[in-house]
């Protein structure tokens, strides 16, 4: 995401060109230096020990360091070695796992297949909305695991395909969608796609193969650019990390300001602790949801830009968002993306053209509420398989009330008439930041994931932390 | 495009093949602008030939989606 400075000579802008660590890939000789063999191993070895910081030791990133040096010495055959490692990786962990391994190969397979159909198929029904097949499908896959008898054969091959499923539907999903990019992507590209080897939630880091192409190094410079960003972001993610951990030190032991869900868990049980504390665990809640994101988004990120592409930070920023959208945007960019792309994009396109207001939110509504329901759902298929389909949505009923709020919120902010900001640090900064920090702090208190305790629990503890009680 | 550009405070210049959407400076809320700008005034119908952000990531991109379409009408 680009980074602009509104106000050339004030504190925001000399705020906004602060670099704690240089911008390494704007220096030429510095750059130049990357393009050379010695160059590379320091990059390489750089990295190895950076990323020995999130792993329990130097030989569990050694594989993945292997791959990077290939791309980097033979970069031609970057998208065969990405296409080809991961799956590798997984047989090679799970060959003693035959039932896993087999349905692991069938999801992938259904993934090529689905994706040789569209492209073979695209006037056909399924070609003209391959996405509503994929997720229709999957829907009535998790339908037809619950209506198995439990503790059958079947009943575990079904539950294992979901959870497969759950993990690459979004992958093939954006492989579809890659049927409408000029020119087509090719193959390698797509398998190098599914569930990348520098790691990824079920959101695709960073997206799919269509947009993977567009941001490939294509020269020596621009691979060395790449990796020293890459680089650079690993160092940050570094650092936030270490700082995370003073963080937890003084606030949480040091200061004994309790979580959020284990604030909620007292309040529920009647023995709430103290307002102010109430409202020091919500503040913190915010900003720690930021920092873990953050360190996540960023070493994965990071890792993407070691094999040559330059994608954007997953999280960018957030607090210098002066909308609620903005910061949707800056917080999980590659989850907006998906819900953008996978939802948004659909219904905007084909429902109340006419209707320019009605449009934007019935969108909104398509992506922020449906979609992200639909995505956590779905991610979240163990709850399902473990109490039922009934008892799983139920158990939702606060997390759809917050993707509803969500919505709300996003439809009006994105409706506001846009225009300039207003002048002036306070009024075009830090005041509209600060009413989106509020909206999302207190919007948090609905994503704790405690799906023990009922929409009313949650409500009656926010209200509590305005003196109301019900 | 410049006044999307400045709702952000970006007062940079760009070039016609610039990127604005795929490298970051203009975001998804701002495609929904393009696109119905272009929807009303050329009559383009995305629902119809499909629609790639690349189509409309520049100036140049979106002249040609305009000439394209032109074409087809």
């Amino acid at each position: 995401m680009a980074s602009r400075a509104p106000y050339p000579g004030s504190i925001g802008d000399q705020l906004a060109k602060f670099r704690l660590i240089p911008r390494l890939e704007t220096y030429p000789k510095v750059v130049t230096f990357a393009q050379t063999a010695t160059g590379k191993i320091i990059i390489l070895a750089a990295f190895t020990l950076g990323l020995r910081f999130f792993q329990p030791d130097l030989f569990s990133s050694l594989p993945l360091i292997f791959i990077f040096a290939l791309i980097t010495f033979m970069p031609e055959y970057r998208r065969l070695a990405l296409a080809v490692a991961p799956l590798s990786f997984v047989m090679l962990q799970s060959f003693l796992q035959p039932l896993f391994l087999g349905l692991y190969l069938a999801v992938i397979a259904l993934g090529i297949l689905l994706y040789w159909c569209v492209m073979r198929w695209p006037k056909s029904l399924f070609g003209q909305r391959p996405v509503a097949f994929l997720l229709g499908g999957f829907s009535a896959l998790i339908i037809l695991a619950c209506a198995v008898a439990p503790h059958s054969m079947p009943n575990s091959i079904l539950w294992n395909l979901v959870g497969l499923m759950a993990g690459y539907v979004w992958f093939i999903g954006y492989a579809l969608m890659d049927r409408g990019s000029k020119p087509s992507t090719d193959l390698t590209l797509e398998l190098a796609s599914f569930r990348p080897l520098w790691g990824s939630t079920s959101v695709p880091y960073p997206k799919g193969a269509a947009y993977l192409r567009r941001i490939e190094a294509q020269t020596p410079e621009q691979l060395a650019i790449v990796q020293l960003k890459g680089l650079k972001l690993l160092l940050w993610a570094i650092l936030l990390a270490v700082f995370q951990v003073f963080w937890n030190q003084f606030f949480h032991d040091y200061l004994r300001i309790p979580l959020l869900n284990q604030a909620l868990a007292m309040s529920v049980r009647g023995t709430p602790v103290a307002w102010q504390l109430r409202w020091e665990c919500q503040i913190l809640a915010f900003f720690e949801s930021i920092l873990t994101l953050s360190i996540f988004g960023h070493r994965i990120i990071a890792c993407c830009r070691m094999a040559g592409y330059n994608a954007l930070r997953n999280t960018y920023r957030p607090l210098s968002a002066t909308t609620l959208i903005e910061f949707f945007n800056r917080f999980y960019y590659y989850f907006k993306e998906l819900l953008v792309d996978f939802f948004f994009y659909p219904a905007f396109f084909r429902y109340w053209k006419n209707h320019r207001r009605v449009r934007v939110a019935f969108a909104t509504v398509a992506a922020a509420f449906f979609g992200n329901a639909f995505y956590h759902f779905a991610r979240d298929w163990q709850i399902i398989r473990d109490n039922g389909l009934w008892t799983a949505i139920n158990s939702y009923q606060t997390f759809l009330f917050y993707c509803l709020v969500l919505a709300t919120a996003l439809s009006l902010s994105q409706m506001r008439k846009r225009g300039p900001r207003p002048g002036g640090l306070v009024r075009g900064h830090i005041l509209p930041a600060l009413g989106v920090w509020i909206f999302y702090c207190l919007l948090n208190i609905f994503v704790t994931n405690e799906r023990g305790y009922s929409l009313v629990e949650h409500l009656r503890y926010l209200a509590s932390l305005f003196f109301i009680q019900f | 495009m410049q006044g999307l550009l400045t709702n952000y405070g970006d007062d940079e210049p760009f070039e016609n093949g610039d990127s604005l959407l795929l490298s970051g400076r203009l975001q998804s809320i701002d495609v929904v602008e393009i696109v119905m700008f272009l929807e009303q005034t050329y009559g383009v119908d995305f629902a119809q030939i499909g629609f790639d952000k690349e189509c409309i990531d520049s100036i140049d991109a979106i002249y040609a989606l305009t000439q394209a379409t032109k074409k087809v009408n």
